[in-house]
């Protein structure tokens, strides 16, 4: 039988090239997921360890892992170096001083965008810097800046450069220099960077502290890095803390693996939709194809094969073909994991020697899914096969149709289920706001599930319905009944196309629900109508010289404009968010609070507020005393509770007077509301404060929509990921349809020599099946957008006691989704649709 | 036996046709210089043994098939030479088919296919003949039923009205009979014979049985690509004679042109 198999995969080589495909790109994506995670390690990991190359030890601050939490900088102090340097078996140290700052470019923006520039001092031995032009920074207004950051400021030697860090007010720095990194490269993952004096670096990253961030401690002639390091640990102080070089990279690397998992997890789930939606399209081409071969099974059969016989030679067809797309798959996925990692270390790390690394497993996991999921999903068309009995078979060769009763109930009850467990959910019925979640998340599951096996039920009246659309001309006509003539080769086609659909669907309708519901809430509560405030989302927080305010409240329409401070501090040993403003009644009232308890009156400098649920947290009401340090701050402070806010998004957090700004980790205000007046003309208002704020590069006047806009912007970003595995589960979906749409035009090969001879056109004949295509990919989208729509909806309530409590509809995305699908259709259409044309009439009346 | 119009033209002629398949030694000549016409309102059939180039002359006549030399006119079109689109709208105009088997839409009811010629063209079959067809073979309660809920008979029945239901001048039918048992191909010839008497439709018809053949006005005799015998009002009797000398005719035929 395996012979048979062999020669039969031989005489269908097309058809299972087109299901290969499928089983290609999913192992391709496998393979590609590990092969750039494991690469990207690689490349990240020589980069790190250029970083101190020829240290033995470094000494951090204590903290240093939480430092990147709580943005602040704390330094080693001076008589740290001083006691390292003194300390035996040191033969000298080099003291960085490096940490995110802003500058602005020479179009009056800040230059690097989401990842800022960094600040360091000259000549702190971190890195091998060469210089290219001028020389090396010598007073404090002097700087050299890499040659990264000439470029993308488009500032050069001879040029002013204007930066500022979280604490310091925009200074200007004369550029005497411009540098490069070892290797000829222009900067070190892409990173801008600007070298200072010691003393400015540190005016600006310690507030002018005798502090650093690193010390690289290089050991003398016979001392070990473990015995320099058990030398320096005494001496260091409490603050800082030593490694050796050795162990500093392995926590480095380990702290990239975390970065590199998650790209390589976000390519594996792309590479696992690839995967089960191809695992639909295999099991369709499988059954079709058997389906056009029962005469020969049955004859197989007739002449003695047994049934077992019959499943093993299709699913040798499968191993063989798995097999053979899986070692393709997982040769392209190496191949472009490869190419992705140089794409992404030139592009994002400027990294001079890319390192691909290709671990075992890769290759084994992509094989493993490619031969696995083929088989799978060839066993039951293989199985079904096997259960037609000979004469059966022989005699219904041309009506392949079974009945679809199993799998419509079993669909139904599956789906109700889904349906009452996501019912009992939302209405709080599962006990436990857990339980009714899981319970949600899984009826949702289950529904999504049933209504897959539903498309075959549903496929009869919704193709019906679809078609009638194409239904104005006879060829599309025949087209429409084509797409409903095999429900279950319809439906199976459909869903891969549903899948995705419902993916996007679901997950765009809950996030612009979230979306329409903040506006909802800013539009009814928010009193202030502009936002002065800059990017979501930004490595160095946004914040604007408190000056510019007065400039701000002297325009005319401006009733009222109050700035913000934030700070993350301490408070009774737990992180807790603080705001500080001059207006602490203002702030509540233009953001729309409320005061439980207590008034807005001005807050005294012992005097603390706080919204009701953070105050439960710590368990303190009015009149209690909190204790709270700031981030920059050396001493703690005690606080009296005079004023309890009702919980409001806007308003939560602790509040303080102005007095501790100093102590703040950004002492600039971050924010600011403008009140504008009623009948203002909010446009003209927005212009003036945005010429207020000329030389602010970092913040703008906002309105509601752009600032909720801004707040969201995360969405945006989650929706263009979710649609790119969209885009991968269409271009499954497309082969899907080709695949079922040339099977079937091989099928019908008779049936189209007797139109064409009966006078129909070749024009008509190429309708006919775009019509057919088009159905069959219009229906899986119309039906994931009902789901999706249907689960979206069903979140959006589970969240609304979350402050979800708006549905919105993102109509355009699915009118985009809709067109996509139309598409779908036609491109799936091009190669049957000219193969049907060039029916041969008479090959195909020529009897058997 | 017929005589349906009083006066004769000829609804499809061919002049010399020749056609070979394949090149050089493995060439096969299916037609040697066939001349023949076939009356309008006449039933002829074709016959001869297996191979003789029946079929192939029946697609090269109904325009499916290109020929190498020769002329092919249905009614005064000249088929030779007309390109896919002239062929296609010649074929749905003025022709009608019937074959072995595979006949109907497995997606449209009997009535749908029935009309199927028309709603392809585009246009409205004629109501009052579509009626009259139907009524003849006897479909009226089948017209609401797919092919696959038909029998064998039924099916081959609607074929025939579809072929008829566009008025063409010529309907080509290949072995229409070849599918059915005795009693169902005996309701079918019946009927082609009566849409030659009453409608004075013509048929060209390839036939390997001496009784369907006793149906037609006249019979066409091949033999390895010629036309060997040309008998008009054949009986079941007078055909089984003559197929009993085929021996002889091919034996002859051969060694005219050996
Ligand atoms: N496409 C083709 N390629 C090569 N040879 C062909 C082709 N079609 C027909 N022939 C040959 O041409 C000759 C005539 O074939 P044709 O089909 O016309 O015979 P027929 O009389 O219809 O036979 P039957 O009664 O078996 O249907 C045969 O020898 C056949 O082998
Ligand atoms: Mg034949």
């Amino acid at each position: 039988m395996l012979r048979a198999a062999l020669k039969g995969m031989a005489a269908r080589k097309a058809r299972l090239a087109l299901t290969s495909i499928a089983i290609i790109l999913g192992s391709a994506f496998i393979a590609a997921a590990l092969v750039l995670t494991a690469s990207i390690q690689a490349t990240v990991d020589d980069l790190n360890a250029e970083a101190y190359a020829g240290a033995d030890a470094l000494v951090q601050p204590a903290d240093a892992e939480s430092r990147s939490e709580d943005l602040v900088q704390q330094g080693i102090p001076a008589e740290a170096l001083a006691a390292v340097e003194s300390t035996a078996g040191v033969d000298h140290v080099a003291a960085t001083v490096s940490w995110a700052i802003s500058a602005i470019g020479d179009n009056g923006k800040v230059v690097g965008g989401l990842a800022p520039t960094t600040a360091v001092n000259w000549g702190d031995e971190a890195r091998e810097r060469e210089l290219r032009e001028g020389r090396a920074p010598e007073t404090d207004g002097e700087v050299a800046v890499s040659a990264k950051f000439a470029a993308d400021s488009g500032l050069g030697l001879g040029e002013t450069v204007t930066a500022y860090s979280q604490t310091t007010d925009q200074t200007e720095y004369a550029i005497v220099g411009v540098y490069g990194y070892a290797g000829g490269r222009d900067s070190i993952s892409g990173g801008t960077e600007i070298a200072f004096t010691t003393a400015e670096a540190q005016r600006l990253v310690f507030d002018g502290e005798d502090a650093y961030s690193v010390l690289a401690v290089y050991a003398a002639d016979g001392t070990g890095a473990d015995d320099l390091v058990a030398a320096l640990e005494p001496v260091i102080g409490a603050e800082s803390q030593v490694t050796s070089w050795e162990d500093y990279n392995a926590e480095a690397s380990a702290q990239t693996a975390k970065l590199t998992k998650t790209i390589g997890n976000f390519l594996l789930g792309f590479g696992l939709v690839a995967v089960f939606v191809s695992v639909f399209l295999i099991a369709n081409t499988f059954s079709i194809v058997i389906a056009g071969r029962l005469k020969e099974i049955a004859m197989m059969r007739a002449i003695g094969a047994g049934r077992g016989q019959v499943v093993r030679s299709i699913l040798a067809e499968a191993l063989l073909l798995g097999t053979i797309a899986a070692a393709v798959g997982a040769a392209v996925g190496v191949a472009g994991g490869a190419g992705l990692t140089a794409a992404i270390a030139n592009s994002f790390f400027d990294a001079a020697q890319v390192s691909v690394a290709v671990p075992p497993t890769a290759i084994l996991a992509a094989l493993a899914v490619g031969i696995g999921v083929t088989v799978l999903a060839a066993l039951v068309p293989a199985v079904r096969a096997s259960r037609v009995p000979p004469v059966e078979a022989m005699r219904a060769a041309a009506k392949t149709d079974r009945p679809i009763t199993l799998l419509t109930v079993s669909g139904a009850i599956i789906a109700l289920a889904g349906g009452g467990a996501m019912a009992l959910g939302l209405t709080g019925n599962l006990g436990g706001d857990t339980a009714d979640l899981t319970g949600t998340a899984v009826g949702a599951g289950l529904v999504f599930v049933g209504v897959t096996m539903l498309t075959a039920w549903l496929s009869k009246p919704l193709v019906g319905a679809l078609g009638l659309i194409w239904s104005w001309n006879f060829a599309g006509k025949l087209g429409r009944r084509n797409a409903g003539r095999n429900p279950r080769r319809t439906a199976v086609t459909a869903s891969a196309l549903m899948i995705g659909v419902t993916l996007v669907t679901a997950t765009a309708t809950l996030l612009t629900s979230v979306k329409a519901s903040i506006e909802d809430y800013f539009g009814e509560a928010v009193k202030a109508e502009l936002f002065v405030t800059g990017p979501a989302v930004s490595e160095v927080p946004a914040s604007f010289d408190p000056a510019v305010m007065d400039d701000i409240r002297a325009i005319d329409d401006v009733d009222a404009a109050v700035e913000v401070y934030y700070d993350i501090a301490d408070i009774d040993g737990t992180d807790q968010y603080v705001n500080t403003t001059t207006d602490f009644g203002g702030i509540v009232d233009l953001f729309g609070g409320t005061l439980a308890e207590g008034d807005s009156d001005e807050l005294a400098d012992d005097e603390i507020a706080v919204n009701q649920s953070a105050a439960d947290e710590l368990g303190v009401g009015m009149g209690d005393i909190v204790t709270a340090t700031f981030s920059r701050g050396t001493e703690a402070h005690e606080f009296t509770v005079a004023a309890i806010l009702v919980d409001n998004e806007n308003t939560d957090g602790w509040y303080v007077a102005p007095a501790y700004v100093e102590e703040f980790y950004t002492t600039k205000p971050m924010m600011a509301l403008v009140d504008v007046a009623d009948g203002a003309d909010i446009d003209a208002v927005t212009a003036a404060v945005d010429d207020a704020l000329a030389d602010e590069p970092e913040v703008s006047a906002q309105n509601h929509e752009e600032f909720v806009g801004e707040v969201t912007v995360f969405f945006d970003f989650a929706i263009i990921a979710i649609q790119l595995l969209l885009g991968l589960a269409m271009i499954v979906a497309v082969i899907g349809v080709i695949n079922t749409l040339i099977l079937s035009v091989l099928e019908r090969t008779r049936e189209l020599g007797m139109l064409r001879a009966i006078g129909m056109t070749r024009g008509q004949t190429v309708r006919m099946v775009i019509v057919e295509s088009v159905t069959i990919a219009l229906f899986g989208a119309v039906l994931g957008v009902a789901v999706g729509l249907g689960l979206g909806w069903a979140l959006q309530n589970a969240l609304a006691d979350s402050g979800v409590d708006v549905f919105a509809v993102p109509t355009t995305l699915i009118a985009g989704y809709l067109a996509a699908a139309v598409l779908v259709g036609l491109l799936a259409a091009i190669a049957p649709a000219a193969r049907a044309a060039k029916t041969n009439i008479l090959g195909a009346i020529a009897y058997e | 036996m017929s005589t349906a119009s009083p006066v004769r033209t000829t609804a499809v002629s061919a002049e010399g046709l020749w056609k070979a398949y394949g090149m050089g030694e493995a060439q096969v000549v299916a037609l040697r210089d066939v001349s023949v016409e076939f009356a309008s309102g006449a039933f002829t059939a074709i016959m001869g043994p297996s191979g003789s180039g029946k079929s192939t002359l029946m697609h090269c006549l109904a325009g499916l098939d290109t020929t190498d030399r020769g002329t092919v006119h249905i009614g005064d079109t000249a088929v030779t030479g007309l390109g896919d689109k002239a062929l296609t709208k010649l074929r749905r105009d003025k022709i009608g088919f019937i074959f072995q088997q595979f006949n109907l839409l497995p997606t449209l009811t009997a009535e749908e296919n029935i009309t199927l010629p028309a709603a392809i063209a585009g246009a409205k079959a004629d109501p009052a003949w579509i009626n009259q067809i139907i009524k003849t073979l006897d479909l009226a309660d089948r017209l609401s039923h797919k092919p696959t809920e038909l029998s064998g008979g039924q099916q081959q029945r609607v074929a025939c009205a579809r072929a008829l239901a566009s008025r063409p001048e010529v309907v080509f039918a290949d072995e229409p009979t070849g599918n059915l048992d005795t009693r169902s191909g005996a309701e079918v010839l019946r009927f082609l014979r009566t849409s030659v008497d009453d409608f004075g439709q013509t048929i060209v018809m390839v036939t390997h049985d001496p009784s369907a053949a006793a149906y037609a006005d006249r019979v066409v005799f091949l033999a390895d690509g010629q036309i060997v015998e040309d008998m008009a009002e054949p009986t079941a009797d007078k055909v089984i004679d003559k197929m009993k000398h085929f021996e002889e005719l091919v034996a002859a035929a051969q060694g005219e042109h050996a």
